[in-house]
């Protein structure tokens, strides 16, 4: 069963007179509890198709389905519950909220869905912080954490809610490669434990090995499979 | 506590030196705009409670002599006085006020004053004498040296007001004024004590005991002068009461019944008074149009019906007497008259009656107040519905409530057109008395509020700014969170929700600010004797009036600024699209 579906999707940018063709005609579908690596050299197109994937960007023409449900003429409000409900985010900059502790930045997509009690949403974000090896760091505050925690953090606020899709652009790049290698373990850990759909990006060769479905993209099309 | 009310307040201490800046701004607007608004309140409350009330009582009840309101003088003062117990719930004291100009003479110098009553016995509250004291603030002598026996018409008077007479303690000066009956009298008065005024309006006044006063003044033993009345929490309650003691108050029917008598002959007959404006010596003659056809009523006339004047062969010009009781018991009284005009029989004019003109009528009224009539013994008392009604004396003329000093003013300048010599009772409160304080009040604030407005409107400038600096910097937190699954309106409320708890906790510590300020302010002592602002002062200092609905009141108007100014930073941020908020490299 196909979790996403994408049909000649392009997506043009207009860079002050001239248009830069992110996307030029994508045809994707990734299966429901795939692990996917999207590969691919800087400016081919990885962080726009995610970003698309992900309802943060919008197509300039094409299809893109997520569960059946098509995104791409959904308003505004409806995306963004989608994303809340559906997907998880994680990003290369790790994007923690600075002002929430690690327990707190877990939780956070929680509290936004309202429909858990306190205890239920305290209990699941500190399951996944143990999970992800930082209990005893849960009181802590971002900037008192190193990259690979506050990534960690990351990994465990994007399936507090039990997402269908986790997207992740370029989880490692800001990471060292031992770090960068324990994250992408995490990543294929939830994957095989929660059958949790996993699409990454990166340009790095070495963690291919960590995905079951390498998409490589190339000018803004799929390179081969 | 929310998600969303958790990040705003963190992020307020996140950038601690920015919103303090910002907050001290808030805070300083919002302590002037709490000092100003108690100032302005601190000026009205001197005017209204430590002067005006002293003069007029929180309601007063006059009595307007030939519409000069300086000669207040009412004959039936129990009567009045029962009445205002009666109408007026929790009254604290009913008190007279009578002041009279005077000219007095001290050590070869003279200077006009006013004689001021102090009714020393009424005053058993603590609170009140200890607030009367607070105004006497006395130099030399003592403010119960006014209860002397030993000394002649013992009086206090300001130390500017001895040192214009040259006058000393025990002193003894002479005093010039006109008594109630408008006769020219000389009294002598000895300085019982000097005191220090608390304010510029006691440096004129000469007080002395209520009593000494009236005795001096020539009232009887019934009669009153204006009374004012105290009453708890008179912002309430003060005008509903005098509403109340209006409706009381309307005039019943004056007349006196009794015997007329004329060369040994007598016959029981009423005497009624007849208005003599012209609208009402037109509709009199109206009622007898036959009769008045060859005949015009005058304002100076007294006319008896034809029965009557028959049977005590009463004719025109022929001088008769009424013989009545009096309200205050004893021997009857006797009123004469001229008989104008005798009057034909009528329905309209009974025949057992003598039409009295208004001057004649109401000299002979006051003089001896007469026992209320009783239509049993044989009294024509013609109610309501009567024709001639409209056109008879009252007891009194009522004047209409009226909402602002220049209203009464304006009913007053009115009064000599009803040419009549009735007295005129008004029920004013302080608060019409003296409507031009409240007025001087509102523009004080209106001017604050105007000033501060613009000051609040540049630090919003501020708050603006700071929004947009602060928006510009979380760009990525923004597109995080639109990211995350936040809706925009999430995001808009979450930095409005930053800048009302700014301003809040800024308003806070300006209210604060504005307290230390006062209390400070209030500590220093400004000399400023003979200079106009001593009005301002109390015992030479500036007093503040906080009022908790004012700044109550301040504080959603400046919130609502802030909202409002914060509004349109906050909505650009909630929709910045998530792709290029998180793409932001601030």
């Amino acid at each position: 069963m196909n979790i996403i579906e994408i049909h000649g999707l392009t997506k043009d940018y207009a860079l002050g007179e001239t248009t830069v063709h992110a996307l030029r005609g994508i045809d994707l579908t990734i299966a429901k509890g795939d692990l996917v690596c999207i590969m691919g050299p800087s400016g081919c197109g990885k962080t726009t198709l995610l970003n698309v994937i992900g309802g943060i960007d919008s197509a300039t023409t094409g299809s893109v389905r997520i569960g059946g449900q098509e995104l791409t003429t959904l308003p505004d409000r409806e995306i963004t519950d989608l994303r809340l409900h559906r997907l998880g985010f994680i990003f290369q900059t790790f994007n923690l909220i600075p002002v929430l502790t690690a327990t707190e930045n877990v939780e956070f997509p929680l509290l936004l869905q309202k429909e858990h009690s306190k205890s239920e949403i305290r209990a699941r974000a500190e399951k996944l912080l143990e999970e992800v090896g930082l209990s005893e760091y849960r009181h802590h505050r971002p900037s008192e954490l190193s990259g690979g925690q506050r990534q960690r953090i990351a990994i465990a606020r994007a399936l507090v809610t039990n997402p269908d899709i986790v997207l992740a652009d370029e989880p490692t790049a800001n990471l060292d490669s031992v770090t960068g290698a324990s994250i992408l373990e995490i990543m294929q850990t939830m994957n095989q434990r929660q059958q949790t759909t996993f699409l990454f990006s990166t340009h790095d060769k070495n963690v291919l090995k960590y995905a079951r479905t390498v998409v490589h993209i190339k000018d803004g099309l799929i390179d081969g499979e | 506590m929310g998600i969303l009310l958790r990040i705003s307040l963190r992020n307020l201490l996140r950038q601690k030196r920015r919103n303090l800046l910002l907050g001290a701004a808030i805070a300083i607007g919002m302590a002037i705009l709490v000092m100003a608004n108690a100032f302005s309140h601190g000026i009205s409350d001197v005017l209204f409670n430590r002067i005006l009330k002293y003069v007029s009582g929180n309601i007063s009840v006059s009595f307007t002599q030939n519409g000069n309101r300086m000669n207040q003088l009412f004959r039936d003062g129990d009567r009045m006085k029962e009445l205002i117990r009666k109408t007026v719930p929790e009254i604290s004291s009913v008190n007279e006020a009578i002041g009279i100009f005077s000219r007095v003479i001290g050590n070869a110098r003279t200077d006009n004053a006013i004689l001021v009553g102090m009714d020393l016995k009424s005053e058993t509250d603590p609170k009140r004498l200890a607030d009367l004291k607070e105004n006497f603030r006395l130099i030399e002598g003592s403010y119960d040296n006014l209860a002397r026996k030993d000394l002649e018409n013992p009086v206090l008077l300001s130390d500017e007001k001895a040192k214009s007479l040259n006058t000393h303690m025990l002193d003894v000066l002479r005093v010039r004024f006109q008594d109630v009956n408008g006769q020219n009298q000389a009294a002598r008065v000895t300085v019982a004590g000097i005191f220090k005024p608390a304010n510029v309006f006691m440096n004129t006044p000469v007080f002395l005991d209520i009593g000494n006063l009236k005795q001096l003044a020539g009232y009887g033993p019934n009669d009153i002068g204006q009374l004012y009345i105290m009453i708890p929490n008179p912002k309430k309650n003060a005008i509903p009461g005098a509403n109340a003691l209006h409706v009381a108050l309307k005039p019943p029917l004056a007349s006196a019944f009794g015997h007329l008598e004329f060369k040994g002959r007598s016959a029981t007959a009423t005497a009624l008074g007849f208005r003599v404006d012209s609208a009402s010596l037109a509709g009199l003659m109206k009622l007898l149009p036959g009769f008045f056809a060859d005949y015009r009523l005058m304002s100076n006339d007294v006319l008896v019906g034809k029965a009557l004047a028959d049977s005590l062969g009463l004719h025109a010009g022929d001088r008769c007497s009424l013989s009545y009781p009096p309200k205050s018991g004893g021997e009857n009284v006797t009123a004469t008259f001229t008989v104008t005009k005798v009057l034909p029989a009528s329905t309209n004019f009974p025949p057992n009656v003598i039409w009295v003109n208004d001057r004649a009528f109401y000299t002979f009224y006051y003089d001896h107040w007469p026992s209320p009539p009783q239509s049993e013994n044989g009294a024509f008392l013609p109610d309501s519905t009567s024709s001639l009604h409209p056109f008879l004396c009252r007891e009194w003329i009522l004047m209409n409530r009226s909402h602002t000093t220049e209203e009464m003013q304006r009913d007053l300048k009115l009064l000599p057109q009803l040419k009549s010599h009735a007295v005129a009772v008004g029920v004013p409160t302080m608060y019409e008395s003296a409507s031009m304080i409240i007025n001087l009040e509102y523009a004080l604030n209106l001017i604050t509020l105007g000033a501060v407005l613009i000051l609040f409107f540049i630090i919003q400038v501020g708050v603006v700014n700071t929004l947009r600096m602060t928006i510009r910097e979380r760009t990525r937190e923004i597109g995080t969170m639109r990211a995350m699954g936040m809706q925009k309106n999430h995001v808009r409320n979450m930095f409005l929700l930053e800048s009302f708890f700014l301003t809040l906790f800024s308003c806070f510590v300006g209210i604060l600010l504005a307290f230390a300020g006062m209390w400070l302010l209030s500590k220093i002592q400004i000399h400023s004797e003979g200079n106009h602002w001593d009005m301002l002062l109390v015992n030479g200092h500036l007093h503040f009036k906080p009022s908790v609905l004012g700044t109550a009141l301040f504080m959603p108007l400046i919130l609502a600024i802030a909202a409002i100014t914060a509004w349109f930073p906050s909505r650009t941020a909630a929709n910045l699209p998530p792709s290029e908020a998180l793409g932001h490299f601030g």
